[in-house]
């Protein structure tokens, strides 16, 4: 029906507010991917992390009206939707129990579940790939706070040092990070 | 420090990946609206960060698509009366008709209850209205029999009776029919007498008195009838009217107030 293939952000988020068939297959056909990217680096097991996926296509139908394009780019803000409901997802008690549940039949065959393998947990793809080039203690902060959703409050308590220190490190972490990705 | 030096700190990666504490962030935003090259990096970065997730994207498998829209539209169809305009004003407009409606009832509930109250009133009057129209026909029926029986009848004869010593101003006419030997009796005017006693008519033939019948008292509180039906008498030659204990007398024993000849 309507044949425009590639739109502008502009447009996408007026296309989004029309809430109809074609802009949900637009967004998904376009985007879907890179935010199970997202999601992946931090939910490991596939199933959960499609599941998450899900969630972050309802929730960005919901709260497309709350999306101000002042303070970033929509994809900017898809993403954050999706790290948020994967961390969410990670620190539910309920993935922590199928971690716990998945353990004993990972191990027995380890050989038919290679993509989800439990050591390392996350798949080192994408920005978690460009973390690996980090030093160690920039490439744990990372970890801690955008992987896995720590304050720099609780990082300052879980590995015992200064909250101005974690603040410091994780700035220039960041700034390390961007030079990788550029 | 400068805006390079703001731009180099970390701050705008810590924005852009959701690192950035409330403060951080108010104060970036701030920092954008005021340096162009703030909001460039800001753009830069993420741009880079869209691009770094496109080449590192997932495929999901083709089936979760159909999935994920049967998610979604339902969603959509729950939050559409909160979120967005047009079923927001549906919403309105169905409130506003439901309120329309309990005004509407309660008026017509109202108007129901006054207009049954009206009809019962209306009802209860007319039922009065009938009712003494139907009296005052029959009271009617009754005086034009009456005036039938004294004026067009060529039969009656007519006593009047005129009042006698102790009440000089009662009158009384006696009214009778020759042939069907009727009496009719008019009291023009008697005192009213007292409770223990009661008027007694009595036709007079060759000095010899005959009882045609009492007066009920009744007649003296509530005066509605014209002629009182009497006993009927085949032969007199007068009337008279004595004032006899209640229940009457077999002879005249108290005093006359009227006496008149046919």
């Amino acid at each position: 029906m309507n044949t425009k293939t590639t739109y502008s952000e502009q447009e996408l988020v007026a296309l989004l507010q029309q809430r109809s068939d074609h802009s949900f297959s637009y967004l998904y056909d376009n985007y879907s991917g890179a935010l199970l990217g997202v999601i992946g680096a931090i939910v490991s097991d596939q199933e959960i992390a499609r599941d998450v996926l899900q969630e972050v296509f309802v929730n960005i139908w919901r709260k497309i009206g709350s999306y101000d394009p002042t303070k970033g780019r929509l994809f900017t803000w898809m993403m954050n939707v999706a790290r948020n409901a994967a961390i969410d997802k990670v620190r539910s008690r309920g993935y922590q129990d199928s971690l716990k549940n998945q353990a004993i039949p990972d191990n027995a065959d380890n050989s038919s579940m290679a993509g989800s393998a439990t050591l390392p947990q996350v798949a080192d793809t994408g920005l978690k790939k460009v973390l690996t080039k980090l030093k160690e203690d920039h490439r744990i902060l990372i970890d801690m706070s955008y992987f896995q959703g720590y304050t720099h409050d609780e990082i300052s308590k879980i590995l015992d040092i200064p909250l101005g220190t974690v603040k410091t490190r994780i700035r220039s972490a960041l700034t390390h990070l961007r030079t990788m990705i550029k | 420090m400068n805006v390079q030096d703001y731009i180099s700190s970390g701050i705008v990666e810590s924005y852009v990946l959701g690192l950035a504490s409330p403060e951080e962030q108010l104060d970036f935003e701030r920092m954008c609206g005021q340096y162009p090259e703030v909001l460039q990096a800001r753009t830069d970065f993420e741009l880079a960060m869209e691009q770094q997730a496109m080449q590192n994207a997932i495929a999901p498998p083709s089936a979760l698509k159909q999935q994920i829209k049967d998610a979604v539209l339902p969603a959509e169809a729950k939050i559409i009366p909160i979120d967005t305009l047009a079923p927001v004003i549906k919403a309105n407009w169905f409130k506003y008709a439901a309120a329309a409606c309990a005004v509407l009832l309660a008026g017509s509930l109202y108007w129901n209850i006054s207009q049954f109250n009206r009809n019962r009133k209306l009802q209860e009057t007319y039922d009065g209205l009938v009712k003494d129209y139907d009296s005052n026909a029959l009271r009617l029926a009754e005086v034009e029999d009456e005036i039938e029986m004294m004026k067009l009848n060529p039969n009656v004869k007519m006593a009047a009776m005129k009042g006698k010593e102790i009440s000089p101003e009662s009158y009384a006419t006696v009214y009778w029919d020759s042939t069907s030997k009727d009496v009719y009796l008019l009291v023009n005017n008697l005192p009213k007498p007292a409770s223990d006693k009661q008027y007694q008519l009595w036709a007079l033939l060759d000095g010899k008195p005959i009882d045609v019948g009492m007066i009920d008292n009744d007649y003296f509180i509530d005066q509605k009838r014209l002629l009182l039906r009497m006993k009927n008498v085949s032969h007199a030659q007068g009337f008279a009217i004595t004032l006899e204990d209640k229940g009457g007398s077999p002879t005249p024993r108290g005093d006359m107030y009227t006496l008149g000849n046919l």
